[in-house]
């Protein structure tokens, strides 16, 4: 078989959904620039209503990932493997601890994917919300394109932090 | 008269919901930063609520309730108000930093 049911869940978690939420986080950040006018007039309710939509997306994505991610993929990743077994390929985590080489993808890369995607998460929130309930001025009020902005920002630039470093962990260790 | 309008009438923008969101998200950050760091020193251990997840499951559930509940307090407070938004993002940058620095891993070991 090509990919294990496991794979393919690993797949959804950082593929579909951390990928997703990541290009829609750019797309977000892109379309705040973009639609946003530099004469002060109006923007048109459907612009406004696009960029709400795209951060909600973005967020309910996001938030899939990072639940999923503890409670799908976390577990198979630190699964303990019985005693005596010959081969730690099916456990990731007893793997990467097991080489000196390969412990800081533990003791660092894993670390930080367990907990800064949810600080990510509220962030991407807070934009989604501030684009819903101020769609009629976010586009075109400076404070609250510089205030989502830099949400956006810090949101991709933890979120893409946290996919690399599953890349390095999914390379050495991956969950088959 | 649509939002925009509502926007340009008065001059003080009621901005206080957007900055009950933000000021919450840093809330959240640093309430995860603290949850980790109180466990990393033996300070305090949130508890398994999914043993297959271990403590994880339980830092992030409370630091998702931190979050929650700062942001409902704040929005029930600030949402017919004009907010500064220099201090509140100032205060936010700061918290998130807080969090993020508490939840890196190479700070452990000074603690």
């Amino acid at each position: 078989m090509l990919f294990s049911d496991r794979s393919l869940l690993t797949m959804l978690h950082g593929l579909v959904l951390s990928g997703g939420s990541l290009m829609l986080l750019f797309t977000a950040l892109y379309s705040l620039r973009a639609l946003s006018p530099n004469d002060g007039t109006a923007v048109s309710a459907s612009q406004s209503n696009t960029f709400a939509w795209l951060t909600a997306a973005a967020a309910v994505l996001l938030w899939m990932s990072v639940i999923s991610g503890t409670y799908v993929i976390f577990p198979l990743y630190r699964a303990s493997p019985p005693e005596g077994i010959a081969s730690l390929i099916d456990f990731p985590r007893a793997l990467l601890v097991s080489r000196a080489d390969t412990r800081w993808l533990h003791s660092f890369a894993m670390e930080v994917k367990e907990h800064m995607p949810w600080i990510a998460a509220m962030l991407a929130t807070a934009v989604a919300f501030i684009a819903r309930r101020h769609r009629g001025t976010v586009l075109a009020d400076a404070e609250l394109r510089r205030i989502t902005g830099w949400l956006l920002a810090i949101a991709i630039a933890l979120v893409s932090l946290v996919a690399l470093l599953g890349v390095f962990v999914n390379k050495v260790a991956p969950v088959w | 008269m649509n939002n925009e309008t509502d926007r340009l009438s008065f001059p003080e923008f009621q901005n206080g919901a957007a900055m009950a969101a933000v000021l919450a998200a840093g809330i959240g950050a640093l309430a995860m930063g603290l949850l980790v760091i109180a466990n990393e020193a033996g300070l305090f251990t949130a508890p398994s609520l999914y043993a297959k997840a271990g403590g994880l499951s339980g830092r992030s559930t409370f630091a998702v309730f931190a979050w929650l509940a700062s942001w409902g307090i704040l929005h029930m407070v600030w949402r017919d108000r004009a907010i500064g938004t220099g201090r509140v993002l100032g205060l936010t940058a700061m918290l998130v930093a807080l969090g993020l620095i508490m939840t890196f891993p190479p700070v452990w070991g000074l603690f």
